[in-house]
């Protein structure tokens, strides 16, 4: 009995009933509560004593109050009636769901982001690919270009000659070294041209040792005109030194790089005016 | 003015009427009980629209866990006052209430100061005033503390600076003192 005079002397008591205590300690005074009923008796006026000194301090609330306090009551007891406690565990499911719903958008979301993302970059790349053949288009037609332009230049060059009324053509025809051997030269002593017609040379192809070299004979004295080359598909026509006075042009097979005077044993062709 | 007539059963009676859910103890209950339970609630949250608010949802939440309360346990007084002062705590404590506190006008504060100093003579205190002459001035602080403020007595000993085992057994005698009185 000495015990329960301690329990009862510590003020747990006391803490209980002030809701004050740990949820194992309240578990321990219910306990010795049942099983003591000195313990029961002290609690009870202990309550009592608290509940009599509320009552002293009362603060009477506004009188508005008491309806609308009964009111949300009586409205929650037509739903107790109506829907029993059916709703109440409904009201739970719905509270679990909305969690997973978040959760669901957040997934959708990613999952479209990142699909957005795989179309964007699929879309990016075709179009640098597309790019890249555009830029290689662009590079091959320049060049194209480029050649066109210098191809007309040269034709221009070429037309100028048969326009041009002061060019002469003079064919230059074989030496004993080679008696078939056959050239053209257009000359103008008026504006000191001189082109030659590769398409129509007739004379055989030069080795990498040597080229042919044009002489204009002035008087008696050679003056080198330039060399030039005789491949399988040589074509077109191709201007050579300028020169005011020619009486006569040949050309000779030179080592390569040409020779200051004509090598008279080489000469393939000459024609004189 | 007519004065409505109050409802008052006996503890018994109401437990059993509010088990089986009738509409007549909610009345019984407010009747009886409001003005106990809004002492309480009114001194911890000062603010009467806020204190009257804590008030309703007290006997919400009576009404609705009224299955928790075992009359064997203790009376049922004891069981709703802590249900109020709880829910006077917890209102107190949210974020919303400090917050609300953070921006009051200059206005109110001076009558919120005033209430907290007890410069205004306030009749519904009158009764304490006598009771208070019959604790002592220590016993007086510990109960202020824990049963109007919400303070646990772990709180109440760092506040008044005095050990854990000191204010139970102030809490103790002042509590005896209380019984002495009412007897």
């Amino acid at each position: 009995m000495e015990d329960i005079k301690a329990y009862i002397e510590s003020g747990i008591l006391e803490l209980y009933v002030l809701g004050d205590v740990s949820p194992a300690e309240k578990l321990q005074v219910e306990e010795m509560a049942a099983k003591h009923p000195a313990v029961k008796a002290e609690l009870d006026e202990i309550e009592r004593s608290m509940e009599a000194y509320a009552k002293e301090n009362a603060v009477e609330p506004a009188e508005h109050l008491r309806d609308r306090i009964l009111n949300s009551l009586v409205t929650n007891l037509a739903d107790d009636a109506t829907f029993d406690k059916a709703p109440q565990s409904s009201a739970a499911k719905i509270v679990a769901m909305a969690p997973q719903k978040t959760n669901n958008f957040y997934k959708y979301a990613f999952a479209a982001c990142l699909a957005l993302l795989l179309a964007s970059v699929a879309a990016l790349i075709s179009t640098y690919n597309k790019l890249q053949d555009s830029n290689t288009q662009i590079a091959s037609l320049q060049s194209s270009n480029s050649q066109f332009a210098k191809t007309v230049s040269l034709k221009n060059g070429e037309l100028e000659v048969y326009q041009d009324a002061s060019f002469k053509f003079i064919k230059l025809q074989g030496m004993p070294k080679d008696p078939h051997a056959q050239m053209t030269v257009a000359w103008s002593p008026a504006r000191k041209k001189v082109w030659i017609d590769l398409h129509s040379l007739n004379m055989p192809a030069n080795d990498n040792a040597h080229q042919y070299q044009l002489w204009a004979l002035v008087g008696k004295n050679p003056v080198s005109l330039g060399v030039f080359d005789k491949t399988a598909d040589t074509s077109g026509m191709k201007e050579m030194q300028p020169t005011a006075y020619a009486d006569a042009f040949a050309v000779t097979l030179e080592p390569h790089g040409g020779s200051k005077t004509p090598t008279m044993d080489q000469m393939m062709v000459i024609g004189k005016f | 003015m007519s004065k409505r007539r109050k409802i008052s059963l006996s503890e018994e009676e109401l437990v059993l009427a509010l088990k089986n859910r009738e509409k007549i103890a909610i009345e019984a209950l407010y009747d009886m009980y409001s003005s106990s339970l809004y002492g309480v609630i009114s001194r911890i949250v000062t603010e009467t629209a806020i204190a009257e608010d804590v008030l309703q949802e007290t006997f919400v939440k009576i009404w609705h866990s009224f299955s928790a309360y075992n009359a064997d346990k203790g009376r049922l007084f004891t069981w709703m006052v802590n249900i109020a002062r709880n829910l006077a705590i917890d209102k107190i404590r949210s974020k919303d209430y400090k917050n609300q506190n953070k921006n009051q006008e200059l206005e109110n504060n001076v009558t919120f100061i005033d209430e907290q100093r007890n410069t205004v003579y306030n009749p519904e205190l009158l009764g304490v005033k006598d009771l208070v002459e019959t604790l002592k001035p220590d016993q007086k602080s510990i109960v202020e503390l824990v049963y109007f403020k919400g303070y646990t007595h772990v709180e109440a000993a760092d506040e008044l600076g005095v050990p854990l085992g000191t204010i139970k057994t102030r809490l103790r005698m002042a509590i005896m003192q209380l019984r002495k009185h009412f007897n």
